[in-house]
């Protein structure tokens, strides 16, 4: 069952007195369960793809359904109570919250899901475990070292339940061992929970890991794989 | 917080001077001579007259001590030329009760020179400091005063001043003679009559004693509170709240700028992380509450400061006064203390509290409202 149907998005943004097009008529269907790897280089329009697929941004043009959702029919309210209930965030920078502690940006997703203090706190700690992050819930980001701090946004991710994981570039901000560790970790829950991910990278350890590997060029795709 | 806890302050001790100065004049006013409540025939405080007095006192006096009123006085009244040594001058003879009088009223407090009436009195008299200078007499001299009786005959009666008041007040120290009601009622043929009743309640019963009074006297009394008789003092006291709720607009404007400011500040500051939040799938409407509960948390933390030292700086000036004697000649005559003790009134600092926790809202509309128009790709780029 395909959890993503995106067909002949086009995205352009204004740039002077021109227009650059960020994203050309890119069809594509993910299926659920699937660990997808979104490849290309900067500016090929991986970022501006996962923006479309989180309801961040908009397309100019196309139809894209998320979990069965139509995004493009979305009002910014509903968009954001998709993301909140469908979509999980790993984001290069971690972009955790600085002044909460592990274990509480965790739970914020849980707190804005409206689940109580003591449920959101367990889970937490669970996720926090199941990342291998047990007993570093009281750190704060800047007590962590990198990777830490993205397996704690992975802890976030997926500690709300998401229909899908969507990652940019999560590893390009760590050392080559970090990173590999983060996206075995990845994988391993991919395949032991069938949560669906979708990667952009550049970075060939990701490449390596994918299942389906769709690589962009200047805004299309140019190449969809799938290893089976 | 700061600039919230030292509007609060200053508010909280201005009200506290204010009301410290108003209650003292509406006090004094009561307290010297006018009670809280006075009761009398109908329309006679319009249009005094020997003739209209009091009917049934002593089911009135019950009534009253029925009501826990204890502090009550009789006081008969009549107009009279008073001729002194010099001159002559028309005043208001005033009969009062020595020792009931002392229980409504401090008039023996205003003595400059001389004594208070006493129970064995007889033809003795206290008058104004004015009204003895114009007359050219002083403790111990007589005076003559001449009115009619009850029968509209003429009555005459040499009196001996025996006290004489400085009180400020041009209607006390002029135009008045005060003289015992015993004397007065034999003098004038009044037998056990009298113009009226003066009660003196704590402020916070003026209301409740007047309705009951109002409820259970007929046609024949009427039932005047301080400043039905006298209005123009509590008029000036709104008036003078009137420009001190200007001034606390003045002041929250500056304290909700300055927790605009703030909100503002600290909102640029976060901006990255906002846009990290909406991602995650905050709503624009639970960020835009969020600031506006940041900035109302802001007024509270700085009210309760604010509150609290205010609230001891009105205690400290209210146990030890603000004196202002050297500064105070002219306005000394409107019943105004020249030691301010400082206090304020339940509503004035709930009023305060409430328009500063407002402030603190409002203050964070602009903010929140930019914080609701934020796009999260945008924002998250914000570094």
């Amino acid at each position: 069952m395909a959890i993503i149907h995106a067909h002949r998005l086009r995205k352009t943004y204004p740039s002077g007195s021109t227009h650059v097009v960020a994203l050309d008529d890119v069809s594509f269907d993910v299926q659920q369960g699937d660990f997808v790897v979104i490849a290309g280089r900067s500016g090929s329009g991986k970022t501006t793809l996962l923006n479309m697929l989180g309801a961040l941004d908009r397309p100019d043009s196309g139809t894209l359904k998320v979990a069965g959702q139509d995004l493009l029919s979305m009002g910014e309210a509903e968009r954001a109570n998709f993301r909140l209930w469908h979509i999980g965030f790993v984001f290069q920078a971690y972009n955790l919250i600085r002044v909460l502690t592990a274990r509480e940006n965790v739970a914020y997703v849980l707190q804005l899901q409206g689940k109580p203090s003591r449920e959101r706190l367990k889970a937490a700690d669970a996720w926090l475990a199941e990342v291998g992050l047990e007993g570093m819930g009281d750190r704060r980001p800047d007590q962590m070292s990198g990777g830490q701090q993205q397996r704690v946004a992975v802890a976030r991710a997926l500690a709300m339940s998401p229909s899908l994981v969507l990652a940019d570039e999560p590893t390009a901000n760590l050392d080559t061992h970090t990173g590999g560790e983060l996206i075995r970790l990845m994988r391993r829950i991919n395949e032991k929970n069938g949560t669906t991910f979708v990667i952009a990278s550049h970075d060939p350890a990701v490449i390596d890991a994918a299942h389906t590997l769709i690589v962009m060029q200047d805004g299309r795709i140019e190449q969809s794989v799938c290893r089976d | 917080m700061s600039a919230v806890a030292m509007g609060v302050i200053s508010l909280i001790f201005l009200w506290g001077f204010n009301d410290g100065v108003h209650n003292t004049m509406m006090r004094n006013l009561q307290e010297v001579i006018v009670g809280s409540i006075q009761i009398h025939a109908k329309g006679f405080f319009r249009k005094p007259s020997l003739q209209d007095t009091l009917e049934d006192v002593p089911s009135l006096l019950e009534l009253l001590d029925r009501m826990h009123v204890q502090r009550v006085a009789p006081r008969l009244r009549a107009f009279a030329l008073a001729a002194g040594r010099e001159t002559s001058e028309g005043l208001v003879v005033l009969g009062v009760d020595p020792r009931l009088e002392r229980t409504v009223t401090r008039l023996q407090e205003k003595l400059d020179r001389g004594r208070y009436l006493e129970e064995m009195d007889r033809a003795s008299c206290i008058l104004g400091q004015t009204t003895a200078r114009n007359l050219g007499v002083d403790v111990g001299d007589e005076i003559v005063l001449l009115t009619e009786d009850r029968y509209h005959v003429l009555a005459a009666e040499k009196f001996r001043v025996i006290g004489i008041i400085a009180s400020g007040e041009m209607g006390i120290d002029r135009g008045l003679a005060i003289i015992p009601i015993r004397f007065m009622q034999a003098w004038l043929d009044m037998g056990q009559q009298i113009s009226g009743l003066v009660l003196q309640l704590p402020p916070e019963r003026l209301e409740a004693v007047t309705a009951a009074l109002r409820q259970h006297l007929d046609q024949r009394f009427e039932v005047l509170r301080w400043y039905d008789m006298y209005p123009m003092m509590k008029q000036w006291v709104e008036l003078e709240n009137g420009f001190y709720y200007i001034f606390l607009s003045i002041v929250l404007v500056i304290v909700a700028a300055g927790i605009a400011n703030t909100v503002l500040m600290s909102m640029l500051d976060r901006i990255h992380e906002f846009g990290v939040m909406m991602a995650l799938g905050c709503s624009r409407l639970r960020l835009a509450g969020m600031i506006v509960l940041e900035s109302v948390l802001l007024g509270v933390a700085g009210m309760a400061a604010g509150c609290l030292a205010g609230l001891a700086l009105v205690s400290w000036f209210g146990r030890h006064g603000i004196d202002l004697s050297a500064q105070m000649d002219t306005v000394s005559r409107f019943y105004v203390d020249p030691v301010v003790h400082t206090q304020i009134d339940t509503d004035h600092l709930l009023v305060t509290l409430g328009a500063v926790l407002l402030a603190a809202a409002l203050a964070a509309i602009w903010p929140a409202v930019r914080v609701a128009r934020l796009q999260p790709v945008e924002a998250m780029r914000h570094v």
